[in-house]
């Protein structure tokens, strides 16, 4: 292995070490029990020590301030929250960090401040090439929706047809309304009125795909990032729900014997054994494209669809499969494997869904390629 | 047995009706009748909320569809009784405790002594009795003969023992149908016997378990030297296990009516419209695979229906209707999970409107392949006792 590698693996596995500040492996899930259905249904000390321990600095340049690490990084960091359902908005947060003005960036890095980004508007697709909301002469009108855990925002960097803006949460002309999602997080409905924001680029997304110019290409692949980031989260969260299942196999018994030992639910297990192998073959494959400079934008998006598509196929049909595999233990709310299920469902249609994901794959793939 | 009437009907027979005839009656006493505010319930509604609609239709004489005209029920022929179950899914009917009219009816008609059915038939028609189903334990789930609630006889009592897990509404019941075993020394399936017990008795505890929908809809049952008097046990002693798998048939096929894949794939019509993809050609596609499944489901479920009607023992085979309805219910809300996208996470329905609720549908389609005996017991069953495979 050359030094270079060697030394990004290190890297990541520090990282993942320090992740278990917050999202210990296997860990209890009594924190994110306690901050279901609340609001903004995360805590901001523990954002103050995701702070500390760099992860918003996490892709930023030194020069920004930053760590300057790679997709490889910030996937290896998803997947750790994912396993723990870490409820803190971080992947969304990411997005907007690189687009600041360079205060507002210190005061976001250190957690002081939280800008959340608010871009989608149809369900499922990944950046409406054509936004419907507005920005001009100083002021955002029209509405975005979707916006993960909006009520803990303190800034929005809208994704206007004219380009990006920053807008303050309690600002004039802005309001928001919040819809419980089934993991106890909420999704949130911004309107502007006439809301004054402070320009953050001028270049239109209305003037062609979103790739236009440098620095809404620049956003563009920021959501292709937040959609890798998703699969790795995915990952982690369908990971530990297979071994909550293979726990359960090993130690109910039925019939006077274990029920891993049925063949029936043995072949269940290898199937989803092997669902989560092809996710991780294929999330660690767009990863580590993606941080090759060589690697063309087309690609990467390419690369990133794969996987998202399959990330949230899996984690949807492993968390389902937990379930029935425990039986009616699952079907409580006092037993983990819901949480794992309800989190799935939420976050799996986010940043693409897998049919939105399966098209651009399509899209982008050359005709005929492998056959 | 005489015809006589023993509980007088209240509903004309349907029978002689055509299909279309009926269906038109079902569908304008619901418009009439149902209680607007309980339409599409978000959740199994308990007592308290849905007692006004089981009076209703006992009222009417509605209640008990497949119970014979003779002992107050509607006596509807299997084909009459899928369009019943299908106009009151379509139009968004809350299912009722249902346990008395489905499971005890059947099991008293079959097994009971006269005075069984003369005091508790009338009693689960009119809504004073309202039961759940005693048979889970910790313990004893799949292996259900496995079971370790115990009666014991002392004097002219029987005294039961033991705890019971996952008992749908046991929070609302007044009486519990239960299996508790009453000779340990026997074969496990063989010293096991059949009672019908009252939630009131001193002795019962009743814990409330909230489950994956977030609402207290299945329980746990304490029983601690609990009395019943010696006629409150149904049929032989010792044969429980053979009543209740009988049961389980009745359950079974009540399972594997097309009626939650029907609703769900109105829902997903529903859904698709809302979103605009009704037109979509993927969707079109999809949609008219959940179709085809169902109508198939129809054509296999109606043979069924039609055996049992002929006084034909229900056999394995009612298995695959169970596993095929469940598995058909889950694929139609895992696909209304995929169109909705983020809306599918959403906790309550999209624009309050209850019939579009895909994330509460697809949880609630979870347990169906787990309850009534899970998909790979079914799947066991359909081998051995249908294929008669080895092993
Ligand atoms: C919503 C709901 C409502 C219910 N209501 C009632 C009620 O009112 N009254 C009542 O008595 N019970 C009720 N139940 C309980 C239900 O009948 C049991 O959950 C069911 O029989 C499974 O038992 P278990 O949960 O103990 O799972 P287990 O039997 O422990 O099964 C765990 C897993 O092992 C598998 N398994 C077990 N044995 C085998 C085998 N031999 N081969 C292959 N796989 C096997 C199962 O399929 C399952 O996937 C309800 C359950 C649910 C979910």
């Amino acid at each position: 292995m050359d030094e270079r590698l060697r030394s990004e693996d290190e890297t990541i596995r520090l990282l993942r070490e320090s992740a278990a500040a917050i999202a210990p492996r296997g860990g209890p899930l009594s924190r994110i029990r306690a901050l279901r259905f609340t609001l903004p249904g995360f805590s901001r000390e523990v954002w103050q020590e995701i702070a500390g321990l760099g992860w918003l600095g996490l892709r930023l340049s030194e020069a920004e301030g930053g760590a300057g690490l790679g997709m490889e990084a910030c996937c290896a960091l998803a997947e750790e929250l994912g396993q723990g359902l870490v409820p803190e908005p971080l992947i969304p947060a990411l997005i907007s960090l690189p687009f600041l003005p360079p205060a507002l960036r210190a005061q976001a890095v250190a957690g002081e401040i939280i800008v959340l980004p608010a871009w989608q508007e149809e369900p499922g697709a990944l950046g409406p090439p054509r936004p419907i909301t507005h920005f001009e002469r100083g002021v955002l009108s029209g509405q975005k929706r979707f916006v993960p855990m909006a009520a803990g925002a303190d800034y929005f960097l809208v994704a206007a047809a004219e380009g990006l803006a920053l807008v303050p949460k309690d600002a004039e002309g802005v309001s928001l309304v919040t819809a419980m999602t089934q993991d106890g997080g909420h999704l949130g409905t911004l309107s502007f009125e006439d809301a004054p924001a402070e320009p953050v680029s001028a270049e239109p997304l209305s003037a062609g795909p979103l790739s236009a110019g440098p620095v809404l290409a620049a956003f563009a692949a920021a959501l292709d990032e937040a959609a890798l980031a998703t699969a790795a989260y995915l990952l982690g969260l369908a990971d530990r729900a297979f071994l909550l299942t293979l726990d359960y196999l090993r130690t109910r018994e039925q019939f006077g014997r274990k029920i891993g030992t049925f063949q029936a639910l043995q072949h269940r297990a290898a199937d989803l054994k092997l669902a989560l192998e092809l996710t991780r073959a294929s999330l660690w494959q767009a990863a580590r494209r993606y941080d090759d400079p060589a690697t063309p934008p087309g690609e990467r998006q390419r690369l990133v669809s794969q996987a998202k598509a399959r990330a949230s196929r899996t984690a949807l049909e492993v968390t389902a499969a937990a379930i029935q595999l425990h039986g009616g233990i699952a079907y409580t709310d006092e037993y983990d494997a819901g949480l794992f299920l309800r989190k799935a469902m939420v976050i799996t249609p986010q940043f693409g869904s897998a049919d939105w994901h399966a098209r651009r794959f399509a899209e982008l793939s050359p005709p005929d390629e492998d056959l | 047995m005489s015809d006589a009437p023993v509980i007088p009907p209240r509903a004309p027979d349907y029978n002689p009706l055509d299909d279309e005839a009926f269906r038109e009656v079902v569908r304008e006493f619901l418009a009439e009748n149902y209680p607007p505010h309980l339409r599409f319930p978000p959740h199994r509604l308990h007592w308290a909320e849905c007692k006004e609609w089981y009076f209703i239709l006992a009222e009417k004489g509605w209640i008990a569809p497949g119970w014979p005209r003779q002992w107050g029920g509607m006596g509807l022929s299997p084909a009459k009784q899928i369009i019943l179950i299908e106009e009151f899914e379509r139009f968004g009917a809350a299912r009722l405790p249902d346990h008395g009219i489905v499971m005890v009816g059947p099991l008293l008609l079959r097994y009971g002594t006269d005075a069984q059915r003369r005091f508790f038939l009338p009693r689960i028609l009119s809504g004073e009795h309202i039961w759940c189903q005693g048979y889970s334990e910790p313990n004893a789930g799949s292996d259900l003969a496995a079971l370790r609630t115990e009666a014991v006889r002392e004097g002219e009592a029987w005294v039961i023992t033991g705890q019971k897990i996952w008992t749908t509404l046991a929070q609302d019941a007044n009486w519990m149908f239960l299996l508790a075993r009453t000779d340990k020394t026997a074969k496990k399936q063989e010293g096991i016997s059949f009672f019908l017990v009252p939630m009131t008795s001193p002795g019962i505890r009743v814990r409330p378990i909230v489950n994956l929908e977030l609402h207290d809809e299945f329980c746990e049952v304490f029983l601690d030297q609990v009395r019943v008097p010696l006629d409150h046990l149904v049929g032989e002693i010792n044969q429980g296990w053979s009543m209740a798998k009988a049961l389980l048939g009745f359950e079974r096929i009540f399972l594997g009516s097309p009626r939650q894949a029907a609703n769900a794939l109105a829902r997903l019509k529903a859904l698709a419209d809302h979103l605009g993809l009704a037109d979509d050609p993927h969707f079109q596609r999809r949609y008219t695979e959940f179709r085809l499944d169902l109508a198939d489901h129809r054509a296999l479920y109606a043979v069924h229906v039609a055996r049992l009607r002929e006084g034909e023992a229900l056999g394995a085979e009612v298995s695959m209707l169970k596993v095929h309805q469940s598995e058909l219910f889950q694929r139609i809300t895992a696909y209304m999970l995929e169109i909705a996208a983020e809306y599918g996470g959403l906790l309550e329905p999209i624009g309050g409107n209850r019939a579009l609720h895909p994330g509460g549908l697809f949880i609630q389609s979870r347990p169906v392949s787990i309850y009534g005996g899970t998909n790979e017991i079914q799947r066991n069953i359909i081998a051995k006792n249908v294929l008669d495979l080895p092993g």
